[in-house]
């Protein structure tokens, strides 16, 4: 049945085109995506192996039960192996995933019989290559993505809502920007096994030398004004280009740290990516003037050279010749290291609403087609116990994904340095928009941002993006719930 | 994939088998059969006939990862592309590149042809240092640019000295170095087999022409401008034409080299990133083959329309 | 005043050598250095001298973050194929098209000579659904059939046979010998160069194939090696002197076939041109 569907759709395209089919009837292609076949191999064997229009009718209706049918009945009924895709990058998270799982298979794998296999792909492709796999059909059990596609792959059924898989104590420890991200349309989808913030970095000395105020928290956050007055300070003081923004993360083939990193400075000037009440509108959001008026004073900084739109690696700021950077967690080890106690980390300025940060990670999902939910998630679940978890984070320098953890990690905990990233995840960060649109608005946004810190008209730019919003929400019908 | 120079390019002219007249009249369709079947088998299923359904899709709204019914739209993929600012600038960038990259790309591959044809002491070195550039695998290639065009990189060393510093672009950022810095990596790593290419004809011309040009007391312009260029006429055709189509092709350098792909301000996005970006990004396959067939269209008459006026020579 | 001439050409020859080669010494030399002096020193000659030297340190960060061993003899297993099969379908097309006598040959040429501008980019997400409903993603031969035949190898193919001087075909067919036996027995060989130049080319493409392992390949079993360059390219902190180590091991294979092909190769080029 798996192979009759797919081409089934390349077919039967090809039969609406020789047929001349009506543009508004033909619902029946069926998408390769929609694959039925985790359903019916839950309900059991190839009962759909029919011809192409009951195939496809049938889309919807096994949607609607895929929730049902594929969700933790809380056994695990015969040993399994859990294929598993994890995001092969730099650096050691690679190592320590390895490790944790190496890990579970010896101890709570080995008694509840559930082995994971994992497959490393590597960061750079790992988006297409899940995509691909997503068209047809071939998802592992478990895998972990980056947020931003999440609800791309829910809204398609390739992921499971995993409520039914998750104990109430364990929700309850998840910090609540994990569940805000695992969320889309009222169900939970996924679970961050780690957080993310941002703030910027900053040299202690050099601020104090300078009179300039260190914040502390969200709330005390320098204002743009303030932080305008800033940057000229240090630039007076002779640093050429006093913010580090880390320009040179943009490069390749997605600019998502462009929006990542800059959304915040729109939505704390009270603007937003999307209008998040219906997820079906951009314009006069995005382009609002609230967003053009950030965006053109972040423009004014780079013009007149405060930003650093040259390096090419994070040597400037430990060296120290830029004294700020505004950057995620992830840089904290090596700064540390650079810089010592001399390092402070201080929340992203207020564009007027209050400062704001980013939030969001890899996170983990159970795929449509994995016969065994429950075994996939006692793995997640170790994943997300306190030992891995401060495992993980006093390794990779991440903030954790759990209260419990959060509150005894020396860095993450009260009075630790990276205290500040727990208290805006749970104060002042913004999910991203919980929408399949999302992977069209950072594609968009983070060219946008480039090209407004290259000099072009930030109200002409803003407008396009608005623009391709609404076309990528026209492509698709809006979304419409499928389930 | 690659934008490498072993990419096809339309070889000239589809010139008659001028000997087969002798062979007889007999037609050798049994033979041929056997002969063509395993490629035109492997083509059918794996050229045409994805291109074909690549004609089809673009006729539908088909996404790549969604559960919507996929609908038949008609033309309505090509008219949005046509609609879109971004496909025009695509298409312009592509010819800008065209426009750089082939002559700059020919002369280049003339002159290192000529220079290494000359009887000189280490020009088989010299020649296969020209070649290595085009054995280098193109994203590995570009990985290296990447260094070498940062600011403080080498290529701004050697322009800064040049021009007393007033020249040091940020080539990957700059919305009008961005172009240039892509069309200097392209011509770098293409240059050295258009050179092969136009030794080979090289070598092909006639000696006695030469010593019969020295003995008239010709200056060495002279002699290259009537004796060498019209002696490779066809290579050069051959040379320009393959570059022209690579030219359209360009994907690779765009993605890996400048901030971000597409360009600063869309200053080097291509017919094939829109494309790639339309079908992977957006996911938007019907609208992405509908580029694909565009991009097949335009080339094609691009191509008829060079061949139209650069004939080669009997 | 001709001397001086000729001294100013070789100054030329030698820069433009130097333009060709400089980029590569630098990948060379950055495979042997510390990575924060890979980029700090991109802008000088010190750029091409591998100090700090730290030995195979970055290979052996390269052989830690990604296998190497797997995905280079996958790449070979993969590319081999390709170059080998693709050489006996093309040029027996190549051949039928230049010497053969069959209905619609001239449509056909042209037709084949069209097939060229058509991207791989175009065909990849049909042909994605197509090995998918047969079910082999993820698989050698998934890499290796889609590339065999090529329509640029063929015109390459059949622009030499074109050429090719008659009389010995005939000679043979006097003999009595079929067309098969002319093509094996006295076709192929003559046209070594030929099959030099498509070898090298085919090889180069296929060894530096990205997008479509990238989506039909899931297990380390079957990967090639430019998609392990993609561990990287992303997640910074960039190391540079791994990244130049993996830049060097993609090359240095591609480099030695160029350098043993040589000569063949740039007579295959020859009557190519020559033609054009």
């Amino acid at each position: 049945m798996k192979t009759t569907t797919r081409i089934g759709a390349l077919m039967t395209a090809i039969a609406i085109t020789a047929a001349g089919c009506g543009s508004d009837s033909a619902p029946s292609a069926e998408e390769p995506a929609a694959d039925p076949t985790p359903t019916t191999e839950q309900a059991g064997p190839d009962t759909t192996d029919d011809d192409e229009s009951v195939a496809a009718e049938d889309v919807t209706a096994d949607g609607s039960t895929t929730g049902d049918a594929a969700a933790c009945d809380g056994e695990i009924d015969e040993p399994v192996t859990v294929t598993a895709w994890n995001h092969a990058g730099q650096g050691n998270e690679q190592d320590l995933m390895t490790e944790q799982i190496a890990d579970f298979n010896a101890g709570p794998g080995a008694e509840l019989g559930v082995t994971v296999a994992v497959e490393f792909l590597p960061d750079g492709t790992y988006v297409e290559t899940v995509q691909s796999a997503a068209a047809t059909g071939d998802l592992p059990d478990a895998l972990d993505f980056d947020g931003p596609f999440l609800y791309n792959y829910a809204w398609a059924d390739n992921l499971i809502p995993i409520d039914s898989c998750v104990p109430d104590d364990v929700e309850r420890n998840l910090l609540p920007s994990i569940l805000a991200q695992g969320t889309y349309d009222g169900e939970l989808y996924s679970v961050g096994t780690f957080e993310s913030g941002l703030g910027i970095y900053a040299s202690r000395s050099v601020l104090e030398e300078n009179d300039i105020r260190i914040p502390t928290s969200p709330r005390d956050a320098w204002s743009a004004q303030e932080f305008d007055e800033i940057l000229r300070t240090l630039q007076a003081a002779g640093f050429e280009h006093p913010l580090d923004i880390k320009w040179y993360y943009g490069g390749g083939a997605t600019a998502e740290w462009y929006t990542y990193g800059f959304s915040p400075v729109i939505q704390s000037a009270g603007a937003d990516l999307i209008d998040r009440s219906d997820y079906r509108s951009a314009d006069g959001i995005v382009n609002s003037p609230e967003a053009v008026a950030a965006l053109e004073l972040f423009q004014q900084w780079a013009e007149d050279g405060l930003i650093d739109l040259e390096s090419t690696d994070d040597l400037p700021f430990q060296e120290g010749t830029v004294p700020l950077s505004w950057v995620g967690h992830w840089l904290y080890g090596p700064y540390e290291e650079a810089l010592g106690d001399d390092l402070v980390v201080v929340p992203l300025p207020d564009f007027g609403e209050g400062s704001v940060t980013g939030q969001g990670s890899w996170n983990w999902g159970i795929s449509s087609t994995a016969e065994e939910p429950d075994a996939v998630w006692a793995f997640y679940e170790f994943l997300l116990s306190d030992e891995q978890q401060l495992r993980w984070s006093s390794t990779i320098g991440a903030p954790p994904a759990t209260q419990s953890a959060a509150a005894s990690s020396e860095l993450f905990g009260p009075g630790g340095d990276l205290e500040i990233y727990i208290d805006q995840l749970s104060t002042s960060s913004v999910a991203r928009p919980q929408t399949p649109a999302y992977p069209a608005i950072t594609e968009s946004f983070g060219a946008a941002f480039a090209n407004i810190l290259l000099g072009a008209d930030v109200q002409s730019e803003l407008d396009r993006v608005a623009d391709e919003i609404e076309q990528d929400l026209v492509a698709n019908d809006f979304y419409p719930a499928t389930n | 994939m690659t934008a490498t120079p072993i990419q096809p390019g339309i070889a000239p002219a589809q010139p008659t088998p001028r000997r087969a007249g002798r062979r007889g009249r007999r037609s050798d369709g049994r033979a041929a059969s056997g002969f063509l079947a395993p490629g035109g088998l492997l083509l059918g299923l794996f050229v045409v006939g994805p291109f074909i359904a690549a004609i089809v899709l673009s006729l539908t709204n088909w996404r790549l990862v969604s559960p919507l019914p996929t609908q038949w739209v008609g033309l309505e993929n090509y008219r949005a592309i046509i609609a879109d600012s971004q496909f025009w600038i695509a298409i312009r960038n592509n010819l800008t590149f065209a426009v750089l990259v082939v002559p700059l790309q020919t002369i280049l591959a003339l002159a290192m042809a000529v220079l290494v044809n000359r009887p000189v002491r280490g020009r088989v070195v010299i020649r296969t240092i020209y070649f290595l550039p085009v054995v280098t695998v193109m994203t590995a290639a570009a990985v290296i640019w990447r260094l070498l065009l940062t600011p403080d990189g080498a290529v701004n060393s050697v322009l800064g000295t040049i021009t007393f510093g007033a020249l040091e672009p940020n080539w990957l950022t700059s919305t009008t170095a961005a172009m240039p810095a892509v069309v200097l990596v392209s011509i770098w790593q293409g240059a050295g087999f258009q050179m092969v290419i136009l030794l080979a004809a090289l070598q092909g011309v006639p000696s006695d022409l030469y010593e019969a040009a020295s003995i008239d007391g010709a200056t060495r312009w002279q002699t290259f401008r009537h004796i060498t260029v019209p002696g490779i006429r066809n290579a050069l055709i051959f040379v320009v034409t393959v570059t022209t189509i690579l030219a359209f092709r360009l994907y690779d350098q765009v993605v890996v080299l400048p901030t971000p792909a597409g360009g600063p301000r869309d200053a080097t996005r291509t017919m094939m990133l829109e494309m790639v970006q339309t079908g992977f990004g957006r996911q938007l396959i019907g609208r992405a083959s509908a580029i694909a067939v565009l991009f097949f269209v335009i080339v094609l008459a691009l191509t008829a329309l060079q061949r139209a006026l650069f004939r080669e020579s009997p | 005043m001709r001397r001086r001439g000729s001294l100013a050409l070789s100054a030329v020859m030698l820069a433009l050598a130097a333009f060709s080669l400089f980029p590569l010494l630098i990948a060379l030399a950055g495979a042997f250095k510390d990575d924060a002096f890979v980029f700090a020193e991109a802008g000088s000659l010190r750029s091409v001298i591998p100090e700090p030297f730290v030995g195979l340190e970055n290979f052996r960060d390269v052989e830690r973050r990604t296998d190497l061993f797997r995905p280079f003899a996958n790449s070979v297993i993969i590319t081999t194929s390709i170059v080998v099969v693709g050489a006996v379908v093309n040029s027996l097309f190549g051949y039928a098209l230049a010497r053969l006598r069959f209905r619609g040959r001239t449509l056909l040429v042209a037709l084949i000579a069209s097939l060229i501008i058509i991207p791989f980019e175009a065909l990849a997400i049909p042909l994605l659904l197509l090995f998918a409903e047969i079910d082999w993603l993820d698989s050698y031969r998934v890499q290796i059939l889609p590339f065999i035949a090529n329509p640029f190898f063929i015109y390459l193919f059949y622009t030499f046979f074109l050429d090719m001087p008659v009389e010995l075909e005939e000679a043979a067919k006097v003999d009595g010998a079929g067309p098969v036996r002319v093509f094996v027995s006295v076709i192929a060989p003559l046209a070594r160069p030929a099959y030099a130049t498509a070898a090298i080319l085919t090889f180069l493409f296929s060894w530096g194939q990205l997008l479509w392992p990238t989506i039909v390949t899931r297990s380390a079993e079957v990967r090639p090696l430019p998609l392990g360059l993609a561990v990287f390219q992303t997640s910074p902190p960039v190391q540079w002197g791994d990244i130049m180590a993996f830049v060097s091991l993609m090359t240095i294979p591609t480099v030695v076939i160029f350098i043993s092909f040589q000569r063949h190769f740039v007579e295959g080029i020859a009557s190519q041109g020559i033609k054009g």
